[in-house]
């Protein structure tokens, strides 16, 4: 099978997520996309899967012309999507996960349990793995929930499976288990397309390589042609605009404002470090390494033990959101739709929000001190609008990012948080808010921002704690912050080097 | 910043009236269709009819409105009524006293309110499983005291307590009687606490995003338990007054179906059924326009047993006009 997308566009309100793509997969052809995050990759692989459809562009199948209306419909022509993020019914047991919408039925018409839990046996037997058809998804662990996506990918005749970062969750042993797998299924005809940001398994792995780069296709080629090094630049490229940020000075002070002792809680452990006034500290690690709920607990957000100090304040377990705030905590949440803005609400309503909480001590809201507000923000952030009594959703993801950002400087936080602050933004904007990052430190505030984008971290942190598995692996000063050194503490490969060596 | 004070452009201003003011349009296309039905709808005697026929239903509908604006809902309300205004006129005809008979309807629905409100917030039960069983237990109870008979007011407090509901004042000549003023001041005091206070900002911001609420430092549950409770004493109140309209309250059918009544007010009135999004206004004017559509109907000769059908339907178109108009957003 040929399958051929071309000059596929694909726009998020303002944000061009995927910029004339051509894209040719060949049967029995693994290919690995890279990019970095937000470089489109996702989004491309979502509108061969049917998530959404193009824009603009056309999608070929053995040189037909096909429009890919749904997932289901993706299926039918033999590609399978397997999400970053594991889509499988908790409650539901593997098999009938596994065989969800595509039950198979007796002839009277009821489920035909057996011939699906025989099925599932004999896939979970040329994975070579032992997982119990009849379990209840919740029970497994996240790595066994990762083979059940692949095996449903397995078990139906397909020509693509499409993998996005599939190794994150799962061990050296298991990834080699998959590996073996898939060049079983290479020999058969079936083509892969894998997303990953681990070279070494690229390179292992992959036959042909695509990088894009702000959702346009920056090179492609064989694996073969090229190295880990060649790879790496073409995928960050190199922006002119990184220069601004080379000569970052470091605008800490003496004073330390948030010192926080021996943090623990679900997926962190025994964190401590100390934050100054006028500092940028950027705390990374993979996806469950603890970052995100980290995040929320020095917000109140998350449960937690141990100890945070606040100038002369000492905030502890059982101390809520509202207790955070008053010590001068504000967050720029993650996932900004979910968890950032109120898309209902006005724009003043939003940026008022937080200072509602803790500054507002009258009865009735002034609407004129409503807009001295905004203006104000408006005028330190330049927001872009002229309208700001319409709802939020209105504006820009970036301007939207902005009015969250303005919702705790009007609430008069000293210590911001931001979590992955630039997720869905432009790269314009992306560099608007590192440099309101930048003043906002010059200006005595101290910040953390969480981040799993490398050149985020580069262009803003003083220095950066790296995570894995909910523990501090390393801090880095701001001159030994590299791509590797990163890549190298949050894979946790120190620790793996003790081991064996 | 001269931008910031932009006037809207004709065509904006169009679009945001059919988005934003569509309660507006139809309740004055309700009206002419009224007037054109009914010659004598526009005098004065027809208008206070209505609006004391309203005020019943009008009054829990700005409470029901909070609820529904949090992203809840309270189906519970009629049954509220029915149990507040029976246990009410036990309490008048024990203690003859009309302010200690509304004192105790207000704490009645209060605590009914709270416990729906603690289901929801700290129970995490579903607000139409909890306010449903709530329902159930109130009328039962209700129908278990009266044993089928009605609560009937004393004679001897009969001519002080029918004045609550039938009373009325004179300005410039005006009758305007004591309901009607009731339910103008109860609207445009919550009118104002939603559109200016920290509770109507923190209400709206629950039912637009419980998460980024939440993350903004609002108290979520709390939120959630305190619409509930300001519903349940609207329903105070608004049993005190239907206790005094209809004088010997049935324990069975008091109420009855007043919850339809009061969500379809709020889905006239605009307000988002999923939550964030509602006026005062609109549900001032969806209770009303409810009962001016209930008195064409009787004009047309509809029966009254199709008044459940009605609602119902008017509920679902008003729904469905949402849909379309957030859709072309």
């Amino acid at each position: 099978m040929l399958i051929e997308m071309k000059g596929i566009v694909k726009d998020f309100g303002p944000v061009r997520a995927v910029d004339h793509i051509d894209f040719t997969v060949n049967s029995g052809e693994i290919i690995g996309l890279l990019g970095e995050n937000g470089a489109g990759k996702t989004t491309l692989m979502n509108v061969l899967a049917g998530t959404f459809p193009p824009d603009e562009g056309e999608i070929f199948i053995d040189g037909n012309k096909v429009q890919i209306s749904n997932a289901l419909h993706a299926m039918r022509m033999g590609i399978r999507f397997i999400h970053q993020e594991i889509s499988l019914c908790n409650d539901l047991r593997v098999f009938e996960n596994i065989f969800l919408s595509e039950e198979l039925l007796r002839k009277n018409g009821l489920l035909n349990k057996k011939e699906m839990i025989n099925r599932c046996l004999k896939v979970f037997e040329r994975m070579q793995v032992q997982i119990d058809p009849n379990a209840i998804v919740s029970t497994l662990q996240p790595a066994e929930r990762q083979l059940v996506e692949i095996a449903r990918a397995l078990l139906f005749k397909c020509d693509l499976i499409i993998m996005d970062e599939p190794s994150t969750a799962l061990a050296t042993k298991e990834i080699k288990r998959l590996f073996d797998i898939m060049r079983q299924l290479k020999t058969e005809g079936v083509s892969f397309i894998y997303i990953s940001h681990k070279m070494p398994e690229l390179f292992e792995i992959c036959d042909i390589y695509y990088i894009m780069r702000d959702g346009k296709l920056v090179a492609h080629g064989k694996f073969a042609e090229i190295d880990e090094q060649q790879a790496t630049e073409l995928m960050i490229g190199r922006h002119l605009a990184d220069e601004e940020f080379l000569n970052k000075p470091y605008y800490g002070q003496e004073e330390v404002i948030l010192s926080v002792k021996n943090l623990s809680g679900k997926s962190f452990f025994d964190i401590s470090f100390d934050l100054h006034k006028g500092e940028i500290l950027a705390i990374t690690g993979l996806q469950g390494s603890g970052r995100d709920l980290l995040a929320d607990a020095l917000f109140g957000a998350e449960e937690y033990t141990g100890t945070l100090q606040v100038k002369n304040h000492t905030l502890k377990q059982g101390s809520t959101i509202i207790d955070h705030m008053k010590n001068g905590i504000g967050m720029v949440p993650r996932s900004r739709k979910e968890r950032g803005i109120h898309n209902d609400l006005s724009i003043y309503d939003n940026i008022s929000m937080a200072f509602f909480n803790t500054k507002f001590k009258r009865l009735l809201i002034d609407s004129r001190r409503e807009k001295e507000r905004f203006l104000r923000q408006q005028k330190a952030l330049s927001i872009k609008t002229d309208q700001p009594k319409n709802p939020i959703t209105s504006l820009s993801g970036g301007n939207q990012q902005k009015v969250i950002l303005g919702r705790w400087l009007e609430a008069d936080a000293d210590i911001l948080l931001f979590d992955n602050p630039t997720q869905g933004i432009d790269v314009g904007t992306k560099f608007e808010i590192y440099r309101l990052i930048i003043e906002l430190a010059k200006n005595g505030k101290a910040i953390i921002v969480f981040s799993s984008e490398f050149p985020e971290i580069h262009k803003v942190a003083d220095s950066c704690i790296v995570l894995y598995k909910g523990r501090i692996n390393a801090r880095l000063n701001r001159d030994e912050i590299t791509e590797m050194s990163i890549m190298y503490y949050s894979t946790g490969a120190n620790l793996e080097a003790v081991k064996n060596g | 910043m001269v931008s910031v004070f932009q006037k809207y452009s004709f065509k904006d201003l169009i679009k945001k009236l059919f988005a934003e003011y569509s309660y507006w349009l139809s309740f004055i296309l309700l009206l002419i269709l009224a007037v054109s039905v009914n010659t004598n709808f526009l005098r004065w005697s027809n208008i206070i009819n209505i609006f004391v026929q309203t005020a019943t239903t009008g009054i829990i509908a700005l409470g029901m409105s909070m609820v529904i604006s949090a992203g809840q809902i309270d189906i519970s309300v009629g049954a509220q009524v029915a149990i507040i205004s029976g246990l009410g006129i036990v309490v008048l005809n024990f203690t003859n006293s009309i302010w200690l008979m509304f004192a105790f309807c207000l704490l009645l629905g209060t605590l009914i309110g709270s416990l729906n409100g603690l289901m929801v917030a700290k129970g995490n039960m579903p607000a139409m499983i909890a306010t449903l069983a709530m329902q159930s237990i109130c009328r039962s109870l209700i129908n278990q005291w009266g044993q089928g008979g009605p609560f009937t007011v004393s004679n001897t407090n009969f001519d002080t307590f029918r004045l609550v509901a039938a009373g009325s004042i004179r300005i410039f000549g005006f009758k305007i009687p004591y309901p009607m003023i009731m339910f103008i001041v109860f609207s445009i005091l919550f009118g104002i606490i939603m559109r200016q206070t920290k509770l109507g900002k923190h209400i709206y911001a629950v039912g637009s995003n419980t998460n980024s609420a939440r993350l903004a430092g609002v108290n979520v549950k709390g939120i959630q338990i305190i619409v509930f409770m300001i519903t349940g004493l609207l329903c105070g109140f608004s049993g005190w007054l239907y206790a005094s309209r209809v004088m010997a309250v049935a324990a069975a059918s008091a109420g009855n179906a007043y919850e339809m009544e009061v969500i379809a007010a709020v889905a006239i009135g605009g307000t988002s059924m999923t939550g964030g999004r509602g006026k005062i206004i609109g549900t001032f004017l969806g209770a009303l326009m409810f009962k001016i559509i209930n008195n064409i109907l009787t004009m047309a000769d509809v029966p009254t047993f199709l008044n459940g059908a009605i609602s119902g339907a008017i509920i679902i178109v008003a729904v469905l006009l949402q849909n379309v108009q957030n859709k072309s957003k």
